[in-house]
């Protein structure tokens, strides 16, 4: 027994030093040399574009909060994909608990209904399954990458909610034990000394967990992306004030 | 035999551009406009629908020469040519690099491209347009294409095959920028069109319409071709046309005249195509009669900047480097743009970075300004006569230009090229009346033959672009009895007097907003501003 702990304490703690180093890694490679270093020679906003910066950020609030854009076309797209982004947030809020001593009576509360946040996100993410599937258009479009990260998601929503009932149900301090040890900058160290973090003995919670690191690792490679970069889209963030002020093209200076 | 008939056996002897030549060749496509019911229908899925519209390469030795293109095809060392080139527009175009990453296939924009709207064909999807490029993307310049290959990415190994698909699919894109008005990301698809055709030219695919036009535009001054002798007896004859009809004798098409105030650059077809010519003297008579001392070039002949079609930053740059040389030579004070879509795009958000700052032009005015910033500023102050009866036959609607409509800021505010070109209307037309709400404004359609496709060869193309914006128009004539569809375009105004009496309609129903104005202005009689 304790040596296959030993080697799932082992397997486990690896697995979530890696992925975070990779999706931290992959991300900020991306963001930085991919999407800000490389330069946009022109203005190209896209109307409607307010002409002032606090426009701009108030348009590019609309987008990223309320779907902005996006509410301009397909209705049924926008509202589940509206929903799914918007309770995916909220449980993520939700887990912070598992990170934050005391927990902050807002997500304490949320922890109430997470359960039912969670369906709703189920929910979701059926009616966008579906309509990949049955939508004439979007079938032609999508690839098995599209597939794999939705069925992705629904593994861990799915796990997550079994993890609150009996008899999956792990013990909760455990967890929290678990996250307040991987926390702690010397556990890491300690990987190389074969003294692992401590993981609750929960076979799904070790699924749950898992599937999350392959989520975080896939990440950066993928078009998750959109996430960070939609803000460095060029027909979103500039300011459509191009008489005005003159816009310098870093590759021609002039 | 049937070894014989096998592919490898025909294919392995003969040359790249033999090869895509074969793919490639230009075919004339009868085409068919639909029954029009002013109803806009989404179209269900008809691959290939489009595939055989090829249009024509540009194969003018000088010309491929003087634009620093391949000459004589196909190179037989394409695909280092191509990723090379791939590589090079993703180091400088971030927009390019960025949406060829972080597209979800959400499909929002699947039903947004007029093409699409008019052929069915699943790659005028604006999204599968991008894929195309994207495919290649994912095979050749992300860790996992280059690790794992095609398969695992869902991307394409390089074959003429695929160079004839883009050429295909990416000529029938204008660029319009509709679809990325609905895109969570604001994905351009322009944008991407643009490097692909870039692309294309880098290894020998070089569309003939609109390369020889930047070539014209670069080399000789304008889209045409004209030489300065030709301009100036065009003009004359328009000045002649003027003071015949009108009566005035004084009314001018100045020609390089320096010291004036205003350089005046429009695109050359406004000189002699209809219905362009109207809105020329249109123009004319706005200035006349502001009293406004203006004048044209021959040096810069040509408003329009093909250049802006491709990815290729020094063509459009040299063709706009034509517009600021004539303004600094005739030492005016202000540039007024007459009416085109792309051409407002090149002015109003690319000049400045390209040639600014312009601070040698008088700061009180924008720089460059619009035409109809300039008349509707008149009107407002009282400073045209106006008699709006000379409109009276009209119930007018405007189509607005895509370019100006998602190109860029007019009047200083967001939605002044909405707004500026009504007002001009509305001043001098007693009947106006907008098309549905989601065919104007931010989500107008594109005419259909916009940025380089305006060719006889892309009829096809044409015709079935065409279609959203000739049901709403259908629309509005049937619920509003409205019978003049107003530009402000000079590609619009080209292919819409083909596509009216294509669709059943009369020619006479288009022309330019200045157009209208001309023939309002009550001429002479000046009773101070
Ligand atoms: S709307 Fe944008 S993200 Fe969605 S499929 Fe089209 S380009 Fe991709
Ligand atoms: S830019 Fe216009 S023509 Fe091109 S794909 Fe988008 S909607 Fe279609
Ligand atoms: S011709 Fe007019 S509508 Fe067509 S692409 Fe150009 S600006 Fe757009």
């Amino acid at each position: 027994m304790g040596g296959i702990k030993f080697i799932v304490d082992m397997g486990l703690s690896s697995l979530v030093y890696a992925a975070i180093f990779i999706f931290a890694a992959g991300v900020f490679y991306k963001v930085y040399f991919e999407y800000y270093k490389t330069p946009q020679p022109l203005k190209i906003p896209q109307t409607p574009q307010p002409t002032d910066s606090f426009g701009v950020l108030l348009r590019m609030a609309g987008d990223v909060l309320f779907f902005r854009s996006l509410a301009k076309g397909t209705r049924l797209l926008f509202a589940a994909g509206w929903v799914f982004h918007f309770t995916f947030l909220l449980l993520l809020i939700r887990h912070l608990r598992y990170f934050i001593y005391p927990v902050p009576g807002v997500i304490a509360a949320l922890g109430n209904a997470s359960v039912f946040i969670g369906i709703v996100m189920l929910l979701a993410m059926v009616v966008l399954v579906v309509r990949r599937f049955l939508e004439e258009r979007v079938q032609y479009v999508t690839l098995v990458a599209d597939y794999f990260v939705l069925f992705l998601i629904i593994a861990i929503v799915c796990t997550g909610i079994m993890l609150r009932y009996e008899p999956f149900r792990p013990d909760v301090t455990s967890v929290k034990a678990f996250t307040m040890e991987l926390l702690n900058p010397l556990t890491p160290l300690k990987l190389i000394t074969m003294e692992p973090a401590h993981a609750p003995s929960c076979l799904l919670f070790a699924v749950h967990l898992g599937l999350v690191c392959l989520l975080l690792i896939y990440f950066p490679f993928s078009k998750l992306m959109h996430s960070v970069g939609y803000f460095f889209s060029p027909t979103r963030n500039m300011v459509n004030n191009p008489r005005s002020v003159r816009y310098i093209n870093p590759w021609d200076k002039g | 035999m049937a070894e014989e008939n096998a592919p490898h056996h025909t294919g392995a002897d003969r040359t790249p551009n033999e090869v895509i030549q074969e793919y490639i060749k230009y075919e004339k496509i009868k085409y068919y406009p639909v029954e029009l019911t002013g109803e806009i229908k989404v179209p269900k899925l008809t691959p290939n629908s489009m595939i055989m519209v090829k249009p024509q390469l540009l194969t003018g030795k000088e010309a491929l020469e003087r634009l620093g293109y391949p000459v004589g095809g196909l190179r037989p060392d394409w695909k280092e040519v191509f990723l090379a080139k791939m590589g090079e527009i993703l180091k400088k175009y971030r927009s390019v690099k960025l949406f060829l990453d972080i597209c979800v296939r959400c499909g929002a924009c699947t039903d947004k491209c007029h093409y699409y709207l008019g052929t069915g064909d699943p790659i005028n999807m604006p999204v599968a347009r991008q894929e195309l490029m994207r495919r290649v993307y994912r095979r050749y310049f992300t860790v996992p294409g280059r690790l794992f290959g095609s398969k695992f990415v869902n991307g394409e190994d390089l074959s003429e095959e695929l160079l004839a698909i883009w050429y295909t699919y990416f000529y029938q894109c204008s660029e319009c920028r509709r679809c990325s008005v609905f895109c969570p990301y604001g994905i351009d698809t322009a944008e991407i069109t643009m490097a692909a055709r870039e692309i294309l030219n880098s290894v020998g695919i070089v569309q003939k319409y609109m390369h020889e036009i930047i070539d014209k535009a670069q080399n000789i001054g304008n889209n045409l071709g004209m030489q300065q002798n030709a301009i100036v007896n065009a003009l004359e004859f328009v000045q002649d046309e003027l003071i015949e009809t009108t009566g005035i004798e004084d009314i001018r098409i100045p020609i390089d005249e320096e010291g004036a105030d205003v350089l005046f650059v429009t695109p050359s077809a406004d000189f002699f195509a209809s219905p362009h010519i109207e809105s020329l003297y249109g123009y004319a008579k706005v200035f006349h009669q502001a009293g406004i001392s203006w004048t044209m070039s021959t040096h810069a002949s040509e408003g329009g900047n093909f250049g802006m079609f491709v990815h290729n930053y020094q063509h459009m740059k040299k063709i706009n480097k034509r517009i600021w040389e004539a303004a600094r030579a005739l030492k005016v004070k202000r540039v007024i743009g007459g009416e085109c879509g792309h051409m407002w795009r090149v002015l109003s958000s690319f000049s400045n970075t390209m040639f600014g700052p312009f601070d040698y032009l008088d700061p009180k005015y924008p720089r460059p300004q619009h035409i109809c910033e300039l008349t509707l500023d008149l009107l407002k102050r009282g400073a045209l006569k106006i008699d709006k009866s000379a409109n009276e036959e009209f119930t007018v609607t405007i189509h607005d230009s895509c370019q100006v409509a998602r190109g860029m800021e007019m009047g200083g505010t967001e939605f002044g090229q909405f707004e500026i070109p009504r007002g001009v209307i509305k001043g001098v037309c007693e009947k106006f009346v907008d098309m549905p709400e989601n065919t104007i404004k931010e989500r107008t359609f594109c005419c259909g033959a916009g940025q380089g496709l305006l060719g006889d060869d892309m009829l096809a193309t044409r015709v079935k672009g065409a279609m959203p914006r000739m049901q709403a128009y259908h629309y509005v004539k049937r619920e509003n009895g409205v019978n003049f569809l107003a530009l402000i375009c000079a590609i619009c105004k080209a292919q819409m007097s083909k596509m009216l009496p294509t669709y059943g309609f009369d020619m006479e129903e288009v022309g330019g907003v200045h157009q209208l104005v001309g023939r309002a202005i009550i001429l002479g009689a000046k009773e101070g501003i």
